[in-house]
C-alpha cells in the first residue's frame, strides 16, 4: 500500500482531470420538473439510460431529484424508457 | 387542501371538442368536490416518447389544482373511464413547493446576514486602528 501511495505524485502529473461540478448546484436550479425535457433529457443518453452520478458530477441529493423526474416523465411518455 | 397537477394525454385524432368536453368534466370533478382548479394548460400535440396503444403522438393537457384525495381518485377514476384518453400521471406538488420555499428563505437571510457581516466588518477595524 505504502508503495503506491508514493508513487501518486509522479502519476498525478501526467493528466489533469477537471473537477465535475454539479450542474443544479452552480445554476442554483431548485426544482427539477419532470415537465422540463430539454433539461431532464441531458442526463440521458441515447440508450435511455438515466446517467449515474459519477460522469455527470451530479451532487446526491439533487441526483434523487433527478432520478423522481426522469421516472416521473417516461411515465407520461416525455422521455422513453428505452431506445431500440 | 394540497396542490397537484394531473396531466394526460388524449388520443390526438379526437376532435377539439371531445377534448373541451374531458376538460369541463374534470373541471366538474374539481369544482363540485370543493376544489379549486389554478391552471388548465393545453400542451397540444406532443410526440409520445415510446408507443402507447399504437400511438405516436398524443394531445397532453395539465391541470394544476388545489383538492383533496378524493377528488384526485374520482378524477383518475374517470380518466381511466374515458376512452380517448391514453394516459394520466398525477403529481402533488406542495411538498416541493414548500421546500422550494425554505431555500428562498435561507437564501435570503444569508444574503442578508452576508451584507450586514460586510458592513459591520470594516467599521470594526476602524476603530482598532484608531485605539
Amino acid at each position: 500500500m505504502k508503495s503506491v501511495k508514493e508513487k501518486r505524485p509522479a502519476g498525478q502529473k501526467q493528466y489533469y482531470r477537471r473537477k465535475k461540478v454539479c450542474k443544479f448546484c452552480v445554476e442554483r436550479i431548485d426544482v427539477i420538473n419532470y415537465k422540463d425535457v430539454k433539461l431532464l433529457s441531458q442526463f440521458v443518453p441515447e440508450r435511455a439510460k438515466i446517467m449515474p452520478r459519477r460522469i455527470s458530477g451530479v451532487c446526491s441529493r439533487h441526483q434523487r431529484q433527478l432520478n423522481d423526474a426522469i421516472k416521473k416523465a417516461r411515465n407520461i411518455a416525455l422521455l422513453p424508457f428505452a431506445t431500440e | 387542501m394540497r396542490n397537484y397537477e394531473i396531466m394526460f394525454i388524449v388520443n390526438p385524432s379526437v376532435a377539439e371538442e371531445e377534448i373541451d368536453k374531458i376538460d369541463t368534466q374534470i373541471e366538474g370533478v374539481v369544482t363540485s368536490g370543493g376544489g379549486a382548479i389554478e391552471k388548465i394548460e393545453k400542451m397540444g400535440k406532443r410526440r409520445l416518447a415510446y408507443e402507447i396503444d399504437k400511438h405516436r403522438e398524443g394531445y397532453y393537457v395539465l391541470f394544476v389544482i388545489a383538492a383533496n384525495g378524493d377528488i384526485v381518485k374520482e378524477c383518475e377514476r374517470r380518466l381511466r373511464v374515458m376512452d380517448p384518453v391514453i394516459k394520466y400521471l398525477t403529481v402533488r406538488t406542495d411538498d416541493e413547493a414548500r421546500r422550494l420555499e425554505k431555500i428562498r428563505n435561507y437564501r435570503q437571510k444569508r444574503a442578508e446576514r452576508r451584507n450586514t457581516g460586510a458592513k459591520a466588518a470594516p467599521a470594526q477595524s476602524i476603530e482598532e486602528a484608531m485605539q
